[in-house]
């Protein structure tokens, strides 16, 4: 049965419009920074998202900008109240991405291919990239969008969400990192036989679609984006090659990567909140048509300091896809959660302490696994601490957490080029140290020996605690 | 005369200077071709006067220095194969 989703970016922002969580500006507004700025500031202050119907030298275009930066819009996208917990958001990601899978449901006549434009009218300049950050080392066509492509000796397909600086009319550029699953198609098959791959980039996608292009699903994306909509995704066959696309985006980009050919890609600011990663040398996508609904709707994802799409999404996901991968290894986790604020680089696990060092087997599971190069803080707190609560998760690592026994170290570990923290050496060789925070007590003490957290629900008997609270409001205070 | 920007990623002191170089120049001329790169073969030299073209220069991570730079085109140069 279909949950209730959008399919469709634009009914998404309308419904966020409706709720206050965006904004729809009507005056002219420049994609030369302007527009960037207006994000940014938007994004730091976790408020709403903002369509432009207005944009400088491109009439006829409008653009989204940070769609999907709050957990309000999050939940939203899924259908739920805005005001859903966290928790309860979660829980729902499981629930479907646990749930049934179906194949894609193949269309004709779809939105996406309302307009077409090949050979020299394919020309990416005339599409509204904006200039996100001042300093970038382009327009960024791709940053709320994903490349679909499919596999050279397999039937595998993949939607990944991989970022593309627009660098002429015909080329665009962009890091395709060797562990992604776009990476290891390109870099071990297609490219060191010399065969172009065919691309088709997706601008502005539905908000479920994106969410799974930039989830490390363990199924293909368009399966992946069926079971978080309870039926099959929409898709349209691309008009230069055998892909398929969501039919209902606005926007979508075909064309081939070069082999062997790189472009200066670079530098941009990112999730991380740095422009860390050089201008260097990059992966080339050739364009050849575009095709988009009338009027369409460009999309603007613009990272830095949190919180932005790359955190909070990836925070979300990353997290689940844990908790998931735990869970079926039989650990007697409570929970996952990854804070967006931390730019997933630290993920809080819950779990019942059932036997000495778990917390190092949670640590070496997950940084072990396909998700472990986006990450390299793991603190693990007991079940009796709420891991979304930021306030008992710096207690109970202040407090709990040995600062010799309690701290793991792993120096060699699989990183990404866009770490602040790494040597320029770390860096370019894609590696990172990785640290767990076991913040359970060792199970060798004495009960006695044990510290005895004081706080209102654990040192005062359940009778007091339910007439202090009845009687809360009475005593005179408000909340 | 046309403004240009390119990166380098060296410090700015070390900056190849009055040798033929082919590297990345992007067009800052106002509109929507704003920021079209192209690979190039230029000369560049840190006297704003030497060469027709105005260059600004920004390190590898964007920062910009503040005065110009300027450069001679030799040529333009591309680099994706035909036929694609
Ligand atoms: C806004 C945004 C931009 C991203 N840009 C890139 C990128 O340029 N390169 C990359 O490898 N991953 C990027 N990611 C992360 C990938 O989308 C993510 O790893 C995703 O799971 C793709 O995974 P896969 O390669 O395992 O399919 C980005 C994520 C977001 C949300």
């Amino acid at each position: 049965m279909a949950y209730k989703y959008y399919k469709d970016n634009r009914a998404f922002i309308e419904a966020c419009v409706k709720t206050g969580d965006a904004v729809v500006i009507n005056e002219e507004v420049d994609w030369d920074l302007e527009m960037g700025a207006i994000v940014r500031r938007t994004c730091e202050k976790k408020g709403p998202a903002v369509l432009f119907k207005n944009i400088k030298d491109y009439p006829g275009f409008e653009c989204v900008g940070a769609p999907i930066a709050t957990y309000r819009r999050l939940a939203i996208a899924f259908g739920l109240d805005p005001d859903t917990p966290i928790p309860e958001i979660s829980k729902e990601y499981l629930r479907r991405t646990t749930g049934k899978s179906y194949p894609p449901k193949v269309i004709t006549n779809a939105p996406c291919q309302e307009v077409i434009l090949q050979g020299d009218d394919a020309n990416i300049l005339n599409l509204p990239a904006p200039m996100v950050h001042d300093g970038d080392g382009g327009r960024y066509i791709g940053t709320w969008q994903f490349v679909v492509a499919k596999d050279l000796d397999t039937p595998f397909i993949n939607w990944g969400m991989y970022r593309q600086m627009a660098f002429d009319e015909k080329t665009m550029a962009g890091p395709v990192l060797p562990f992604s699953d776009m990476g290891k198609m390109w870099h071990n098959k297609y490219q060191p036989k010399n065969i172009p791959m065919p691309f088709a980039v997706v601008v502005n996608p539905d908000p479920l679609s994106a969410i799974a292009s930039c989830a490390p699903a363990q199924i293909a994306e368009d399966e992946f984006t069926s079971q978080l909509m309870g039926e099959p995704v929409e898709i349209v066959k691309c008009v230069t090659c055998d892909l398929y696309v969501p039919a209902h985006a606005e926007i979508i980009i075909e064309g081939v990567l070069v082999p062997n050919v790189t472009i200066d890609e670079a530098p941009f600011g990112e999730y991380t909140g740095y422009r860390t990663s050089p201008r260097e040398p990059r992966t080339a996508y050739y364009v050849k048509a575009i095709t988009m609904r009338k009027q369409p709707i460009m999309a603007m994802s613009n990272m830095g300091v949190p919180t932005d799409e790359g955190q909070l999404l990836r925070s979300f996901s990353l997290g689940l896809e844990m908790d998931k991968m735990l869970r079926d290894q039989g650990i007697p986790i409570t929970g996952v959660h990854m804070l967006p604020e931390s730019t997933h680089h630290l993920t809080v696990v819950g779990v019942k302490p059932a036997y000495p060092n778990i917390a190092t087997q949670i640590g070496q599971l997950v940084f072990g696994s396909k998700l472990g190069p986006w990450f390299h803080m793991v603190v693990v707190v007991d079940e009796k601490t709420n891991i979304y609560d930021k306030d008992e998760l710096i207690h109970a690592l202040c407090t709990k957490c040995h600062p010799v026994n309690g701290i793991r170290v792993e120096p060699f570990g699989v990183g990404t080029p866009l770490n602040p923290f790494a040597t320029p050496a770390e860096r370019r060789l894609g590696v990172a140290g990785k640290v767990i925070f076991d913040c359970t007590f060792p199970l060798d003490w004495e009960a006695s020996d044990i510290p005895i957290k004081v706080s209102f629900d654990n040192v005062y008997p359940k009778d007091i605690q339910e007439k202090v609270l009845a009687k809360w409001k009475t005593y005179g205070f408000k909340e | 005369m046309a403004e240009w920007d390119t990166y380098i990623n060296v410090n700015f002191k070390d900056m190849p200077e009055e040798i033929e170089q082919v590297t990345v120049i992007r067009d800052l001329t106002p509109g929507k071709y704003k920021y079209r790169s192209t690979y190039a073969k230029i000369i560049v030299s840190k006297d704003p006067e030497k060469y027709p073209e105005k260059v600004w220069v920004r390190l590898g991570r964007g920062q910009l220095i503040p005065t110009p730079c300027s450069m001679k085109i030799l040529e333009f140069v591309n680099i994706i194969p035909k036929g694609l």
